[in-house]
């Protein structure tokens, strides 16, 4: 009895041991999730992002990619859905102190942070990229022009931008606004102005990333094919114990590949070849992927976007409004839900359902008829046309689309459909000749309908290269509306404006726009689906995959 | 009655009758004609039977098939399959996509764009080839070297991977060469790349019966007459060569199809919305897995046109010249010697 005894008492210990060990979390060789930690994640993506450079990369590919890479004064909360849209500290040590009558912002740096080289981050290193994000035009640079200075800045480029003050030995940053801006809390957890050591080249990075502050880095970089990161060395030590809000990762390493064809890239999660893809899968498979892994290996992801077809409105035919209404009468919202096989719910607003402000109308019914009346009315004389579109399925098929519309109201149309890698720099670009028409889609950067107008609408956001303001929609009490209200702070009173400002931009016709996205994680079976963080802001994050 | 004896004959009619001997070869011609004939017939097709045009969508649309209406595109985005004559011969073979194009109709101009294609720059590339042939040929010395070290260069570049990179240039911006101008969806863009990318595989052969034939007594005989360069070539040894160029031209057809469908697939050929059999299998793969005829169908197409070609070239070649074979096997033999003795500056192929 004696020995039973002896035996049942090491039993006993060794169970407790055991449970104590689990409970220790990241410590041991399980993960918070349960899931195994470390491993090296392969993932896919259908085309490499617009840019590897946070200062320039403006496209939901380029945000997912390095969200997890370079992290802002302020960021956001690693959460799925609405959760994931709140505001946190990032290398700020706490959220900014607002005065002035909200045009001074005063930020302080946590201590003891390094860059993914070892070099130690200080407090004049976000002004560096705020300059180098506005050197290099970068389609962000409109959210920061209202700093003091920086739009001079951005003619002469000739700094400093005085409306940023930085000091490197107490770590404090004190922005001074020329008014006061109720979106530019969110705008300073973007990645456009994510602190880079003052010895980056103010040049597009993509081929070498630039050192960031995350858990993770990239190491390698071929633009068009493959990208790879490990984990950041000095995040263990430095970054991560000063900022406990953002996860660690649980994979040691990973590899993104571009495979153009979305049907291998189902097959390739199905055989567990990759272990994610970044894109959903293609409208013809969708139907079978969700019905055959949803809960498993799938999920449905409810974005706020807005899908759009953009008019040139500064040169013909549509500098005319009644050629702009002709298309949006002529556009059907039901056959665009069809070719994007039911992962767009259809609308005919700039503001998608979920977003502050959005109110449900259609101006434009359709109504071939009418746009055809329209179009006899107009008469436009150049009736000869460039339609713009990406490869990527269906958006190539949506450009389809619209240029046999188009060719019904009779325009003689050239239909160019571009790799999508670059489909948004080459139509960003004004020196690209005919950019007339063609598709586009929105995603929010934050949840702000600010964000839906400033950026895609207002006069400021033409820019000549990088340019977001496709159809150059130029209208000055348009502007002095987006300028009045992207000051104020959001309130019940705001967002009934922005009801209003969505039918008064919708009634000047610049868009057609047509639906709002769901989007979708599908892995292979090795990955824990509950793990996975999908951003409203970033997309997925690297840090929260993690193996069975 | 006795018959007329062979030698009496012209070498035109020996050939013909030596071809027609080759029923194989006649069968496929039959085919390939047949297959002329369906997509030349496009018009009548979209216009009397099935309603509509190639580029026209019909993804909201409604089909009566046997009395039942049905969605061309389902809300889900799938397109309806092939309904043969269920829908008095609309969407024979099913839409292409959720755009709701007709397969059939799309089928039937895309075959003509497939054999404008082939054909034109085929023709491109053997005018060009037969005239530098011609010129490396009969001048020898530094307008040899040149001409060969030029399609040297050209044959020992990645073809496709150029004419790809090419293609998608051409696609985006257009051609641009002095006063040429070709917008970027002409199918002039893959006329152009796929002309140039050829000339090599006519000029290099020609070019070695070429210095074969110049060596000939007839060619000494007319040089001696004081007739002039031009005259020599195109008067003495061009008609020479007709038998060999009209076997390549036949072949350079086959081959110049294929390289528009691999560019069209992958992106670089005819621009959407235009349909060519290489466009058709590209929008096809994407459906393979519910609707399979959308790709097997262009590609069989394209399989058999090919096919007929290659066959009808083969034979071409025998009945036009029975010793064409052990010619061209000299021809190259006395290039490759040539190139050896630096005599004429050519290499061995």
């Amino acid at each position: 009895m004696k020995k039973l005894g002896v035996v049942i008492a090491i039993l006993v210990l060794a169970t407790a041991a055991v449970i104590g060990l689990a409970s220790c979390g990241g410590g041991g060789d399980t993960s918070g999730g349960g899931g195994q930690k470390g491993g090296h994640l392969n993932g896919t993506y259908a085309s490499f992002p617009d840019y590897m450079d946070p200062a320039l990369s403006y496209t939901a590919e380029g945000w997912t990619a390095m969200a997890d890479v370079y992290v802002p004064l302020l960021t956001y909360k690693h959460a799925n859905g609405e959760e994931g849209s709140e505001v946190i500290p990032g290398l700020a040590k706490e959220m900014p102190k607002i005065s002035n009558g909200g045009k001074t912002y005063k930020l302080t740096l946590r201590p003891g942070l390094k860059y993914s080289d070892g070099t130690p981050v200080k407090a004049s290193d976000f002004p560096f990229a705020v300059e180098r994000m506005i050197t290099l035009n970068s389609g962000g640079s409109p959210f920061y022009l209202s700093i003091e200075g920086a739009e001079k800045f951005a003619e002469t480029k000739q700094g400093p931008i005085p409306g940023i003050k930085a000091n490197d030995k107490t770590g404090e940053i004190t922005i001074n606004l020329e008014g006061p801006r109720g979106t530019f809390t969110n705008e300073l957890g973007l990645m456009f102005v994510a602190p880079l050591p003052q010895d980056t080249p103010v040049e597009d990075l993509s081929a070498n990333p630039p050192p960031g502050t995350g858990p993770y880095m990239i190491t390698k970089s071929k633009p068009g094919k493959e990208w790879e990161y490990e984990r950041n060395p000095y995040w263990a030590k430095d970054n991560g114990p000063a900022m406990p809000d953002l996860p660690e990762g649980v994979v040691d390493s990973a590899k993104m590949t571009v495979i153009r064809n979305p049907q291998s890239q189902v097959d390739d999660i199905e055989q567990g070849t990759y272990d994610w893809m970044q894109n959903p899968p293609p409208s013809s498979r969708y139907a079978e992927v969700r019905e055959k892994y949803e809960g498993t290996q799938f999920r449905v992801e409810p974005t706020i976007s807005t899908y759009y077809f953009w008019m040139n409105t500064q040169e013909p035919p549509f500098n005319d409004l009644k050629v702009r209404q002709a298309v949006n009468y002529a556009i059907d919202p039901a056959a665009l839900e069809r070719i994007y096989a039911g992962q767009i719910k259809a609308t005919h607003q700039i503001l998608p359902p979920g977003m502050p402000g959005y109110e449900q109308f259609d101006l434009y019914p359709t109504d071939k008829e009418k746009a055809k009346e329209l179009m006899e009315e107009a008469n436009p004389s150049d009736k000869d046309i460039t339609v713009w579109t990406d490869t990527e399925s269906p958006n190539n098929e949506a450009g389809e689309y619209l240029n046999e519309v188009l060719k019904e109201l009779g325009f003689n149309t050239t239909l160019k459909i571009i790799n999508a890698d670059n489909y948004f720099t080459v139509i960003g670009n004004a020196t690209t000749p005919g950019l007339d028409a063609g598709w586009s889609d929105w995603f929010q950067d934050y949840p702000h309908p600010n964000d839906f107008f400033q950026p895609l609408l207002a006069g400021e956001s033409i820019l000549s290269t990088n340019n977001g303001n496709f159809a150059k929609f130029d209208d000055p009490a348009v502007n002095k509306q987006i300028k009045d209200l992207g000051a104020e702070q959001l309130g019940p009173e705001q967002e009934d404006a922005y009801k209003e400002l969505d039918k008064e931009v919708m009634e000047e016709a610049p868009w057609a726009p047509y639906g709002t996205r769901t989007l979708s994680t599908f892995v292979s079976d090795a990955i824990d689906l509950e793990s996975v963080i999908f951003n409203p802001t970033f997309g997925h994050y690297l840090s929260s995959f993690e193996f069975k | 009655m006795p018959t007329e004896p062979s030698a009496e004959r012209g070498p035109w009619s020996l050939a013909l009758r030596r071809f027609l001997r080759n029923r194989l070869a006649v069968a496929f011609l039959a085919l390939f004609f047949l297959i002329v004939v369906f997509v030349l017939a496009a018009p009548l097709w979209a216009n009397h039977v099935a309603d509509t045009g190639p580029n026209q969508e019909h993804t909201v649309d409604k089909v009566t098939v046997n009395g039942e209406e049905k969605d061309v595109v389902t809300p889900e985005g799938k397109p309806i399959g092939p309904q043969w004559f269920g829908a008095g011969g609309k969407f024979f073979l099913g839409a292409d996509s959720r755009l709701g194009r007709d397969e059939m109709v799309r089928l039937m101009y895309g075959g003509r764009t497939s054999l404008q294609i082939g054909i034109t720059a085929a023709l491109i590339a053997t005018i060009i080839a037969v005239v530098l042939a011609l010129l490396a040929g009969y001048f020898r010395g530094w307008v040899d070297g040149l001409i060969a070290r030029t399609l040297d260069v050209i044959w020992s570049l990645p073809v496709f991977l150029i004419g790809l990179s090419l293609g998608i240039a051409l696609a985006v911006g257009g051609l641009k060469l002095g006063p040429l101008e070709v917008s970027s969806g002409s199918i002039w863009n893959p006329i152009f790349v796929i002309s140039v990318f050829t000339v090599p595989y006519i000029a290099r052969p020609i070019r070695g019966q070429v210095l074969a034939l110049s060596e000939k007594e007839f060619v000494e005989a007319a040089i001696a007459q004081g007739a002039s360069p031009l005259r020599v070539m195109f008067g003495e040894i061009l008609p020479n060569l007709a038998s060999t160029i009209i076997v390549f031209f036949t072949l350079m057809i086959a081959n110049s199809m294929l390289f528009e469908a691999g560019l069209s697939f992958l992106g670089a050929g005819v621009q959407p919305p235009n349909s060519s059999w290489g466009t058709m299998i590209t929008v096809g793969v994407e459906l393979l897995n519910i609707q399979p005829l959308l790709a097997i169908v262009p590609g069989l197409m394209i399989m058999l046109t090919v096919l007929s070609l290659n066959i009808v070239g083969d034979a071409l070649r025998d009945a036009l010249d029975p010793r064409g074979k052990a010619r061209l096997d000299a021809a190259l033999q006395f290039e490759a010697h040539a190139g050896a003795s630096g005599a004429v500056g050519g290499s061995a192929i």
